[in-house]
């Protein structure tokens, strides 16, 4: 399927985001280049990779695969330094308590600045025709990060940050460009929440959503023959119920992501000792082979 | 080489012994559940506080979390801003004797800006004092979305939840954070701005007050100048006008602050950090330690949830009277999740090595489904066990 350069991974807590993220760019660094950007301190989704990374560098995870990491802080003092050309100046003013009491009065203007950074991000993966995957906040955080360009231009009507937030705006809802994609696991509390921020991103935004993907779902193993057999095996028993119910709860969630035109793909459950960058590797294959190929 | 026990006399007892077994509800007033999104810091504050309540206590859980997921398993609506009477029947009526005609459970959802509002008014030394506020820029905005002010206002209606003699432990949801003080040094952080002389100076004309000023409000005061002028957010004037609205409220807010902070290091606070048993989340529970404790907060508890649940044993297999593909299977199902237990172990005996003194770990196994009911919450609260 065709994919715009620019994908935001988010979904709620502990549906393995990053673990995701981390194998999207893998399964998509293998058809062109890739940069992972990472918007959480933790840089979880590098990590996921083997990668090590310090704030706001880049590391090379493969040939074809790049890590970044993004955090506000440093987008605020890149700002700064933009605006204020003298650099004693402007590093004396970063390390003010003054400033920072005022930065922190700015609604969203860290967030905001995150945004724009994405946006030129984007811009230059365009040029040289890459793939920019982000792992994104959870989707508590997600809409409050993406409306943040609109609240912008509500406290400054003109000046340089109202036409940054104007150009912020019509990238994250260009889908040629930008588009989300959200994950889950077979738990219904993971799949509306799923629903709503696609509905949300979709209705308030504008942004539009290219997939969903369920992460963690058990091959099936038993048929309902063999499961009424179990009765007497308690334990074993209630093992198996449980490993074909998170499948079953997989497949009943493709439907409804597909009545709102979105496709899902699944990432079976790694049921390894570890899971570590070969565990990620193994799912990047899976992605390549599911939603790159079709 | 292990020293050896040696029988201390009770004056000489440290005062949290090394492994207390569990975390005794009965003795807390306030619980404090923090960790990182996606845990289930609401499932487990719930089961906790229900727990509570069927053991006899009358109880209050405060959920600060947007998604109203404790107000779905508790069974209330969105708009639930004050507390709720909650029906246990069914759930506590094997409870006899003491407490048990007293025991209750309350639930609430706490709405920021409606908070912060209603403090705003509560302090503020005039009605046209308060309307500047609540039409400053500023404020507007920082009452809405800006994290930070949901944490305070938490902290504050928390006071006034623990004021009621009435109710015995308040237990408290927090919104996920990514650094463990997000929450509790909220109210440090607003008060600081408050407070800050060089904020207000900072729109004060050059010259006056010029002496008091330090090099680098000086600078500070240039280059958000050009900020301002550059961005085109003209804050400064607003900025000002906001923290100079709040003179004479700020003794107000700074006393329920100093009061905050002294109830989240009193000894029947306890704080609990809930966590997940993946190694991402173990790490990030680790930091949330460390940060807790350099910051002279005690950690009474963690809590790792939806541990798997004891496996089966894999003689019964072999005895089994069953097809032997059926067998095969069952084999590989009981190999499957053995992997996945073993993960877990590991994450879970990092962090036991990294577990401050005077904490217990908990694990809290997974039911198997998503909690959905009272009887739900109060089978996660019972099966708290030691980890």
């Amino acid at each position: 399927m065709t994919l715009p350069r620019v994908l935001f991974v988010t979904g709620k807590g502990g549906t393995g985001k990053s673990t995701v993220a981390a194998a999207l760019a893998i399964a998509l660094s293998r058809r062109r280049p890739t940069t992972l950007a990472d918007l959480d301190r933790r840089l979880s989704a590098a990590a996921a990779l083997g990668a090590v990374l310090e704030d706001s560098t880049t590391v090379k995870v493969t040939g074809s695969l790049d890590a970044v990491a993004l955090t506000p802080r440093a987008e605020l003092e890149a700002f700064i330094e933009r605006i204020v050309p003298i650099r004693a100046i402007s590093r004396r003013m970063l390390r003010s308590r003054t400033f920072g009491y005022v930065t922190a009065a700015l609604p969203g203007l860290e967030a905001f600045l995150l945004l724009e950074r994405l946006r030129i991000m984007a811009g230059d993966a365009a040029l040289e025709d890459r793939y920019l995957v982000i792992d994104a906040p959870a989707s508590g955080s997600t809409v409050e990060l993406l409306s943040v360009s609109s609240g912008v231009k509500g406290i400054a009507p003109g000046g340089t940050l109202n036409r940054l937030a104007d150009s912020v705006d019509s990238f994250l809802t260009d889908a040629t460009r930008f588009g989300a994609i959200v994950t889950m696991t077979p738990e219904d509390l993971a799949v509306r929440e799923a629903l709503e921020i696609t509905a949300t991103m979709r209705e308030r935004l504008g942004i539009v959503t290219v997939a969903a993907i369920m992460n963690c779902v058990p091959d099936l193993l038993f048929d309902t023959s063999e499961l009424a057999a179990l009765n007497s095996l308690g334990g074993h028993a209630r093992l198996a119920v449980r490993r074909n119910a998170a499948h079953e709860q997989a497949a009943l969630a493709a439907p409804r992501f597909a009545a709102a035109g979105i496709p899902t793909f699944s990432l079976p459950m790694m049921f390894t000792p570890a899971m570590g960058p070969a565990e990620v590797e193994k799912l990047g294959r899976v992605l390549d082979a599911e939603l790159l190929d079709r | 080489m292990k020293p050896k026990a040696v029988q201390l006399k009770p004056s000489a007892r440290p005062r949290h012994p090394a492994h207390p077994e569990s975390l005794d509800l009965r003795s807390q007033s306030l619980v404090i559940c923090l960790g990182p999104g996606g845990v289930g810091k609401t499932t487990i504050s719930a089961a906790l506080a229900v727990h509570a309540a069927v053991i006899g206590c009358a109880v209050d859980v405060m959920t600060v979390d947007p998604a109203p997921r404790l107000l779905d398993a508790l069974g209330l609506g969105a708009d639930s801003s004050e507390p709720v009477e909650v029906q246990l029947e069914g759930i506590a009526h094997a409870r006899r004797g003491r407490g048990a005609g007293h025991a209750r459970l309350r639930a609430l959802r706490l709405d920021p800006k409606r908070t912060f509002d209603s403090i705003v008014a509560r302090y503020a030394l005039s009605d046209a004092a308060r309307d500047t506020i609540l039409e400053n820029r500023i404020y507007r905005n920082l009452s809405g979305a800006l994290a930070g002010v949901a944490d305070y206002m938490a902290m504050e209606k928390l006071l006034e939840l623990a004021a009621n003699p009435l109710t015995d432990l308040l237990v408290l949801d927090t919104p996920p954070a990514a650094e463990a003080l997000d929450f509790l040094d909220a109210p440090r952080r607003l008060l600081e701005l408050l407070n800050s002389r060089a904020v207000s100076l900072l729109g004060a004309p050059a010259g006056l007050f010029r002496s008091r000023l330090r090099i680098v409000d000086i600078a500070a005061r240039a280059v958000l100048a050009a900020f301002d002028r550059v961005t085109g957010l003209n804050l400064l004037s607003d900025i000002q006008s906001f923290v100079r609205s709040f003179d004479g409220m700020y003794e107000g807010f700074s006393a329920r602050a100093a009061r905050a902070q002294d109830k989240l290091r009193a000894p029947d606070t306890a704080i609990v950090i809930v966590t997940t048993a993946e190694s991402s989340r173990i790490a990030q529970a680790r930091e949330f330690i460390g940060a807790l404790e350099r910051a002279g907060l005690r950690v009474a508890a963690m809590v790792v949830n939806r541990v798997i649940a004891e496996l089966p044993d894999a003689a019964e297999l072999s005895s089994a009277r069953i097809a032997p593909s059926l067998k095969r299977k069952l084999k590989r199902n009981l190999a499957d999740y053995a992997a996945l237990k073993t993960r877990e172990e590991v994450s879970l005996s990092a962090l036991r090595n990294s577990l401050p003194g005077g904490a217990v770990l908990m694990v809290a196994p997974d039911l198997g489904r998503e909690p959905r009911t009272i009887a739900d919450l109060a089978e996660i609260g019972r099966s708290l066990r030691p980890g």
